[in-house]
């Protein structure tokens, strides 16, 4: 009981991170609050855990859930991918209004 | 007779370690009367001295952050100045000085907003095989991602008016910013027309240009582009 209720409140925070990063990618916003909500279900439902492993053809629910977390990495990566776009974007701009202020006339 | 003021038709010229060339280059495109502007991407060789000395006036990124913020990065620039219209311009000497005109007559005679250069429909002699299909196959993706019937998406001479320019924000600092700009273009609802141009392939610029793995780092940079804002 006590694992499932820390682990409960950690993906309900995982769901709240998906629910403020949607504005600016909801792509990964919706896959974040896909994967934490099966997380929290599968905490709370076990055997459906090992039910649905074995539909998938993985054997046992704690292979699932080690698989799924493989997952929930890749989507954290991809995230961090796009937020470092994000910067690049700042800084170019950055750049550019330096850039422009000290634009050199022709040599004459 | 030429139907723009050349002073008011500002060329925008994205360089990047092109010192051996610039100078000719800004040399040519400033005899024919036009505004220069060099954007230096952050080039370690003297790219920024040669083209002042050729006339242009030149900005320089602290760093280097891809052609398609330096061709940003001058359109901003034309902007703030009395450009009636802004040409891009690649370079490595590729493109002909004299067809600079054809577009820009272009946009007042069809009254079109953007007059993008094509080399299939103009000529591109010495044009490797391998070049012409790579091109040929981002010409279809491009016709189908944008809409725009278009016969050579990826060439960097393009002219636009005051209007044009300002509804051009491009976002994909490298590569990618060739279909990004259609892209825009499309979404703008601007008028525009293709004209031939020539491209005058040497040993130089097909060094320097875009090989075909850089085919699969634009179609990354395109789809990270969809997945934020």
């Amino acid at each position: 009981m006590i694992a499932q209720l820390v682990l409960s409140t950690l993906l309900a925070a995982i769901l709240l991170y998906a629910w403020t990063e949607y504005r600016r990618s909801p792509a990964v916003a919706l896959l974040t609050v896909f994967v934490a909500s099966a997380g929290i279900y599968f905490v709370w439902m076990p055997e459906h855990s090992t039910w649905l492993a074995e539909l998938v053809g993985i054997g046992r629910g704690v292979d699932l859930i080690l698989y799924i977390w493989v997952c929930i990495s890749l989507i954290v990566l991809l995230n961090l991918h796009l937020k470092l776009r994000t910067q690049m974007e700042l800084i170019t701009t950055l750049a550019r209004k330096i850039a422009i202020a000290e634009a050199q006339p022709p040599k004459t | 007779m030429d139907l723009v003021l050349r002073e008011k038709v500002y060329v925008v010229i994205p360089a990047y370690n092109e010192g051996t060339v610039i100078f000719r280059v800004v040399g040519d495109v400033k005899r024919a009367g036009y505004s220069v502007v060099v954007i230096d991407d952050g080039s370690s060789d003297a790219t920024a001295e040669q083209a002042r000395a050729a006339g242009a006036t030149v900005i320089k990124h602290p760093f280097n952050l891809g052609q398609g913020a330096a061709l940003q990065t001058g359109i901003d620039y034309a902007l703030t100045q009395a450009a009636d219209c802004i040409v891009t311009f690649d370079a490595d000497g590729q493109h002909r000085v004299s067809d600079i005109s054809h577009l820009t007559d272009a946009l007042v005679r069809e009254r079109v907003d953007f007059a993008l250069g094509s080399r299939f429909l103009g000529q591109a002699p010495d044009m490797p095989a391998l070049r012409r299909l790579v091109l040929h196959a981002a010409t279809a993706f491009t016709r189908l991602t944008t809409g725009l019937q278009l016969t050579d998406t990826h060439n960097g001479l393009r002219a636009m008016t005051r209007r044009g320019a300002a509804a051009i924000k491009l976002r994909q600092n490298r590569m990618a910013h060739a279909s990004e700009c259609l892209a825009q273009i499309a979404a703008s609802r601007l008028r525009y027309v293709e004209q031939p141009v020539t491209i005058e392939y040497s040993a130089y610029s097909l060094a320097k240009g875009q090989h075909v793995r850089d085919a699969v780092h634009i179609l990354l940079d395109l789809f990270a582009r969809k997945l934020h804002r």
